[in-house]
């Protein structure tokens, strides 16, 4: 995409029922540990006990080697550990279409290309689909998939 | 005609803060409304909304529970000792257990308890909700399929109104036995009396009456708070004081409207 409104235009189907988006735009609930941000989505959407929908999202946690970070919340948590929090909230929804959009944004300190593709393949058989929403200037930064 | 120009532009300011007064109330209305609504709607509760419900009555209502209630007692006892005094230097000491349950359990407990938990909880939760429409966290929870008003919403007004009625009737029962020591003193054998003038007091109108009073205050605390913190514009954390010192202004003036409506409804 070239500019802001291309963006938007790219990323208007995210806001369908049926797809998710992980963005900075969209935080995590501050008042809940990343665990808890993780489990509601099943604990809500299906009815389940918070056990069970905790052991969902630890089970996720530990496949990213991230459990060190399941109690934290928002504020405590570097732009990594909120990325995988945001990622896996929306893995557990098991959407048809995850789109990333601006990793550079979510992860200001990282070299996020190897980053994002090292995260995705830690959890490759959860996701139907996945969509990075970036600027064509960044481009050559991605490897095919 | 410059005096003309000012008096249109001085009407026109008037008329905007009076519709912007208007709105505000029909937001607070209309959740109202959708949160009652949405309280008896069985789909509304599920293993996350009623995990959000009993955090709200454990923040609010257990919580506080040693700590209001020795607050409430102290309170009580003293008012009932003022009243009983009172009552026997004017003579009409037959009256006394009367008037002091009439006056704490009917008027003061009711409005103290709501004011306890407004000033404590209410004040908590639209800054938590202003907050939370501030930082785009409602977008975030929708986004993943959790609806915020079934999730965050509805189960704190539920948790709001079942602690407010849980305080006062944890109050108004410490407050009865008080005013029955200060009446009677340390025995029992004045419980037949003691009844018969509680059979006068509580008829079935007048507890109808209590606890709609109590409800209502439930409503007000969480209702107000919620809707108010719901209005702050997105961004803005400048907004936040401003929500909250609105909702604090309108729980009040809300309190105190359903309390002198009571009275009005009971002695007029």
């Amino acid at each position: 995409m070239a500019d802001d409104a291309d963006r938007r235009v790219v990323i208007a189907p995210a806001h369908d029922p049926d797809n998710s988006l992980v963005s900075e735009e969209l935080p995590l609930r501050a008042n809940l540990s990343v665990l808890e941000n993780i489990a509601i989505v099943p604990q809500y959407r299906h009815n389940m006990a918070y056990e069970q929908a905790a052991d969902l999202a630890w089970t996720l946690l530990v496949r990213l080697n991230r459990s060190d970070c399941a109690f934290k919340r928002d504020p405590d948590l570097s732009h990594e550990e909120r990325f995988v929090a945001k990622l896996l909230r929306a893995v557990i929804r098991a959407p048809s279409i995850i789109f990333i959009d601006r990793p550079a944004l979510l992860l200001p300190d990282t070299h996020y290309p190897p980053f994002v593709s090292a995260t995705l393949d830690g959890v490759a058989d959860k996701i139907n689909e996945c969509w990075i929403v970036d600027y064509s200037w960044n481009e050559p930064l991605y490897a095919p998939r | 005609m410059p005096a003309m120009d000012a008096i249109i532009q001085d009407l026109t300011r008037r008329g905007a803060g009076l519709l912007a007064w208007l709105r505000a109330w029909r937001g607070f209305g209309h959740f109202a409304a959708v949160a009652i609504v949405e309280a008896l709607t069985p789909a509304s509760y599920n293993n996350a909304t009623r995990s959000v419900v009993q955090k709200q009555i454990y923040f609010t209502a257990w919580q506080i529970l040693p700590t209001f209630t020795v607050f409430s007692a102290v309170l009580s006892f003293v008012l009932i000792q003022i009243v009983v005094d009172t009552a026997r230097n004017y003579g009409f000491a037959q009256h006394a257990l009367e008037a002091s349950v009439r006056i704490l359990v009917l008027e003061i407990l009711p409005l103290l308890t709501a004011l306890f938990v407004g000033l404590r909880s209410g004040a908590a939760i639209n800054t938590e909700v202003a907050l939370m429409v501030v930082h785009n966290e409602m977008k975030a929870l929708e986004d993943t399929g959790v609806d915020p008003m079934r999730f965050e919403f509805i189960p704190r007004v539920i948790g709001g109104v079942i602690s407010v009625l849980a305080l006062t009737a944890v109050a108004s029962a410490v407050a009865l036995v008080l005013a029955y020591l200060a009446v009677y003193g340390f025995q029992a054998w004045s419980v037949h009396e003691y009844n018969r003038v509680m059979g006068n007091i509580f008829n079935l109108p007048v507890i109808a009456m209590l606890w709609a009073k109590v409800f209502a205050f439930g409503l007000a605390v969480t209702v107000i708070p919620i809707s108010e913190g719901l209005a702050a514009p997105a961004g803005k954390l400048f907004f936040v004081p401003i929500s909250v010192l609105r909702g604090m202004v309108r729980l009040f003036f809300v309190l105190m409207l359903v309390e002198v409506l009571s009275l009005v409804l009971k002695y007029i």
